[in-house]
């Protein structure tokens, strides 16, 4: 079967229509279109970005939020740490620990003998016998603070 | 693909040659473009708007032509992409309903003052608009520039058996139209 006769089977009115395009265009439209392309291309040329500025727009966002830590940094941390007073910033970071400035002036405040008796003197616990321990009783707690702590 | 185009498409890859290359494309496709995109999109404004994105798209993307289709087919593709683009963005700008899209068309050829059909040529492109996007392009590719299927396929990435149905309900839409606006 035929394209036509297809057409006049399955649509027998649309195929008595004569076929043409019904749409017209402004005069001399084709003659001037390809100079109006051209024209609109070399505008896109001048607007189009180069490969570097690309790049650069491409990493725009990370540099700047690069920028923005390195200035939050110059403007807080740093003068932090410049400017706090050196006794306040050694009471914060070395809490108990001895320098060596202040050991050796210990050392050298000491006499011989007690330098000495202090090397031989064995790192030991001290040890409170029974007597000393109920002689400490029976001059500091009176017998009724015993009875009431024995009650308890 | 013809020794023309070949040529065409040598010379465009030379930056010397590119820009007289690219105007004898231009002079060589610029009407069958321009048909194919008014007939999609009815109104001539919008047609030369979306024919000269078609050729800056072209102009930009020739690097990526592979030579596995013709030139022409190619060509064609874009046009026809472009203008279903250039009317999806209309649907979306204008938050239209899929319905309303014919409705929108229609006011497009009413107030287009290049159309210059009759009574019956009016009503057959009303009948037309009646159909989805995909449909009326089929349509119009078949019935008006009586392409071959297997090319038309190259174009819409679509099955030939895909396409023989969509323009068998195409043209059974339009002549339910027809018979029923006597």
């Amino acid at each position: 079967m035929g394209k036509m006769d297809e057409l006049k089977e399955i649509a027998p009115k649309l195929s008595k229509i004569k076929k043409e395009i019904p749409f017209g265009v402004p005069e001399n439209y084709f003659d001037d279109f390809s100079a109006r392309l051209q024209m609109k291309i070399g505008a896109e040329r001048i607007t189009l970005p180069n490969q570097q500025n690309r790049i650069i727009q491409f990493l725009k966002p990370a540099l700047g939020l690069a920028a923005s830590f390195a200035l939050i940094f110059m403007l807080v941390y740093w003068p932090l740490n410049s400017f706090t007073p050196t006794e306040v910033a050694n009471s914060t970071n070395s809490g108990n620990e001895i320098t060596d400035s202040e050991y050796r002036s210990m050392v050298e405040g000491m006499d011989e003998n007690s330098f000495y008796t202090l090397l031989e003197e064995p790192a030991q616990t001290v040890q409170i016998s029974d007597d000393d321990l109920l002689n400490y009783l029976s001059a500091s707690v009176s017998d009724y603070d015993i009875y009431m702590g024995t009650e308890n | 693909m013809d020794t023309d185009d070949r040529q065409i498409i040598a010379d465009l890859r030379l930056d010397n040659k590119k820009d007289l290359a690219f105007h004898m494309l231009v002079k060589k496709y610029q009407e069958r473009l321009y048909w194919q995109i008014r007939k999609i999109v009815m109104n001539h404004e919008d047609a030369d708007d979306v024919l000269q994105n078609t050729f800056i798209k072209v102009w930009k993307s020739i690097d990526k032509f592979r030579e596995e289709s013709s030139l022409y087919t190619w060509l064609y593709r874009i046009a026809t992409n472009e203008s279903l683009t250039f009317l999806n963005s209309n649907r979306r700008r204008s938050f239209m309903p899929i319905n309303d899209v014919s409705d929108y068309l229609m006011k497009n050829l009413m107030s287009d003052p290049y159309f210059e059909g009759d009574y019956i040529q009016l009503k057959l492109q009303k009948a037309i608009l009646k159909l989805p996007d995909k449909q009326r392009t089929v349509f119009n590719m078949k019935y008006f520039d009586e392409m071959k299927y297997e090319d038309m396929s190259k174009i819409l990435d679509t099955s030939v058996g895909a396409l023989k149905a969509s323009y068998h309900h195409a043209a059974k839409k339009i002549e339910e139209y027809l018979k029923n606006t006597d």
